[in-house]
């Protein structure tokens, strides 16, 4: 088959500049490690200053909440103070991220009912620190008049008690689907499209349009290169990411093909939809920018790093659309959750026919002349 | 018997130029054919029509019989293709940029390595056959696909400035590398270039191309013959009136006077004959030769004779049209 000809130059040639390929592989992870990193989900070590000017005993008992929020989770790293002036300052300045001021008469106003109240100064600068300490403040305010009391002894009192359908993952692990699909994303910028780029850009391409290579060959030849060394590389980022963050595929075999089929389905889909958008592109310039144009705009919108339910309606209709979105939502399925196919099978689908539409499209539009 | 090329009143034409205006054309089988102009003149357009690249504006070319824009693949299974720029895989050794581009023509795979084998031979390469291109000179480069474009045994090899941006001693070993195989495959060579030596020494038949069309097309003797069939003889002569000028004129066996530089170029039947009777008038006149050569007719005369400029004019005029200019430009620096 001629187009396998094709494929065997281009392996080749990625064999040839290894360099390239480990780059591939390096950053999905290094973004995995950074972003997992950068973004814990909980939010820790928030320093905040308290003024109390009042010492009455609610005033102590507001104290003791938060101290016990800083020694348990450690949101909060408490630094008390009798300058108020001073703590608002100390937030102007930056060194806190709020200001507690527990006002004279407060444990009064807490005994009287007569709507007590302390003052949050907070560097809303920081939207998502003030949020993060507001909500603490707020919280060991409804605790206020609680009390010493064991759970199980008030059978009264309501309680809230969170049960996790999932093992507990944390953020970077949850991030594992999303970095495969961007080191698939990765194999797309250097091999399919660009291999062919680069042939029109080196004159290269001369040589094989003079022989008796079909459209279909050149462009099925092209993608099953791309395919196959962007499967081993997502691969290579799977296993890398799942060991980094201590995530374990369970299903056996059949969840270890689903998974394969869908870094397959995703990575032909891509390479089929860069190579409609690239396949008359002649300069390697152009590669770049609408590479990097097209990473943005599948990435961020799949679901990958923030949830597609919170993104505003224009860009949650185009994630209906966004190949990426079902690839991920399908890896997570199966790396996160253990699902089977029933889970995943909207997705597959999605992929096979936007994959067929590419790639009919790639084929139609490719100029196999010069 | 069909020709090996037989093209009718071919055109291609760009938005802002026709490249190939109305060209017509026969190369037989087993010929040498070169197409010869200056850069721009429109060669590589009609070399790319006729291997299938581009399509023709209007007019029909056929390879051996078969129509270039009705049969691109029957026609690509019967030619061999040398391409102007460098176009073999850096990244690939000279083996496997052969061995895949063999399989492009579905060629068996034992039949292919054997082919390879005998054409790495042929052109000097089987020591470097295991090595990355990358490593490889221009001239080494060249020689590999001139062996690829013969790996499917075509009927013709097209050859498109095949030697162009080499050192002499490579042109030279391109040049018999092609005579050879000629000899020994009896191959009809399809040739574009501006080099005046290269057409002479290879073709057959020549065909200058200028501004997109064929000016004159013959065999480089015949085209030589053509022109007078002079020999010239060169002088520097420090006294040179127009006296001179007018007693050279009269004789009989001269046949013109242009002047290249300082030198003054006489054309003459037989330079042999004529020489000692120019000397002798010369000195009559008080005229006295600083320097003198006699040359054999070339075809650079032929090219200025049919187009009334050098190669190297020409290929100016069209640096200067590409310009926006009608005349060379003054930059800070000097003359473009």
């Amino acid at each position: 088959m001629r187009a396998l000809a094709i494929t065997e130059r281009d392996l080749r040639r990625f064999s040839r500049n290894p360099i390239v390929l480990i780059a591939s592989i390096l950053m999905p992870l290094v973004y995995l490690v950074i972003m997992g990193n950068s973004f814990q989900g909980e939010l820790k070590h928030l320093p905040i200053v308290v003024v109390d000017q009042d010492n009455g005993p609610y005033a102590r008992r507001m104290l003791e909440l938060l101290q016990a929020i800083q020694d348990g989770p450690h949101t909060l790293d408490m630094t008390r103070s009798s300058d108020q002036r001073a703590a608002i300052e100390g937030v102007k300045n930056g060194f806190y991220k709020g200001a507690l001021i527990i006002p004279p008469r407060f444990s009064e106003d807490v005994v009287k009912h007569v709507n007590p109240q302390v003052g949050l100064f907070l560097d809303n600068t920081d939207s998502i620190s003030a949020a993060g300490v507001s909500s603490v403040v707020s919280r060991s305010m409804s605790y206020l008049k609680s009390g010493y009391v064991s759970v199980r002894s008030t059978l009264a009192q309501s309680q809230f008690r969170p049960v996790e359908l999932y093992k507990k993952i944390d953020y970077d692990a949850s991030l594992v689907p999303g970095i495969i699909v961007m080191a698939i994303f990765m194999g797309t910028t250097f091999t399919g499209a660009f291999s062919l780029v680069m042939d029109k850009f080196l004159g290269i391409h001369e040589s094989y349009l003079s022989t008796p290579l079909t459209k279909m060959d050149i462009v099925a030849g092209i993608i099953i290169s791309g395919v196959l060394v962007t499967t081993l590389l997502s691969f290579i980022v799977m296993m890398g990411g799942m060991f980094m963050t201590g995530v374990k595929l369970a299903g056996g075999l059949v969840s270890f093909a689903l998974l394969l089929l869908t870094i397959v389905l995703t990575a032909l889909g891509l390479l089929s939809m860069v190579f409609v958008v690239l396949g008359r592109a002649d300069h390697p310039r152009i590669v770049g920018v609408t590479i990097g144009f097209l990473n943005v705009i599948f990435f961020f919108p799949s679901g990958a790093v923030y949830p597609i339910e919170s993104l505003p309606g224009w860009l949650k209709a185009f994630a209906r659309v966004n190949p990426e979105a079902y690839a991920v939502h399908a890896l997570k399925s199966l790396i996160l959750k253990s699902t089977g196919f029933v889970a995943i099978q909207g997705d597959i689908l999605f992929l096979l026919v936007f994959t067929a539409v590419m790639l009919c499209i790639a084929t139609a539009t490719f100029k196999r002349t010069m | 018997m069909a020709y090996a090329v037989e093209v009718k009143n071919i055109v291609k034409k760009f938005p802002s130029v026709t490249a190939v205006d109305d060209v017509s054309f026969n190369v037989d089988e087993g010929e040498i054919f070169g197409l010869l102009g200056p850069n721009g003149a429109g060669k590589t357009t009609l070399n790319r029509m006729l291997t299938c690249l581009i399509k023709p504006t209007s007019g029909q070319a056929n390879i051996r019989g078969l129509d270039v824009v009705k049969y691109p693949v029957r026609v690509r299974r019967n030619i061999g293709v040398v391409s102007q720029a460098m176009t073999s895989d850096l990244d690939l050794t000279a083996w496997e940029n052969l061995d895949i581009y063999g399989k492009y023509f579905d060629i068996p795979k034992t039949r292919r390595h054997e082919t390879i084998k005998y054409l790495l031979e042929t052109v000097g390469l089987a020591n470097r056959a295991q090595e990355l291109v990358a490593t490889y000179s221009g001239g080494m480069r060249r020689r590999l696909e001139i062996a690829r474009g013969l790996i499917h045994k075509p009927y013709i090899l097209f050859l498109d400035e095949p030697t162009t941006g080499l050192d002499p001693q490579s042109r030279r070993v391109i040049w018999d590398l092609l005579n050879k195989i000629r000899k020994e495959t009896k191959l009809t060579i399809f040739i574009t270039t501006h080099y005046m030596d290269e057409a002479d020494f290879l073709c057959d038949r020549i065909a200058i191309v200028d501004y997109g069309k064929i000016v004159v097309l013959d065999s480089p003797s015949n085209l030589k013959r053509s022109i007078g069939g002079f020999d010239i003889i060169e002088m520097l002569l420090s006294n040179y009136t127009p006296e001179v000028e007018a007693s050279l004129k009269a004789m009989q066996f001269v046949k013109n006077i242009t002047k290249k530089d300082e030198y003054t170029r006489v054309y003459v039947t037989d330079a042999a004959k004529a020489m000692p009777v120019i000397i002798e008038d010369i000195k009559k006149m008080h005229g006295s030769i600083d320097y003198l050569a006699i040359q054999k007719q070339s075809l650079e005369d032929v090219f200025i004779h049919y187009t009334g400029k050098t190669i190297r004019e020409a290929e100016a005029q069209k640096t200067n049209f590409i310009l926006g200019a009608g005349a060379p430009r003054q930059f800070p620096g000097g003359r473009l």
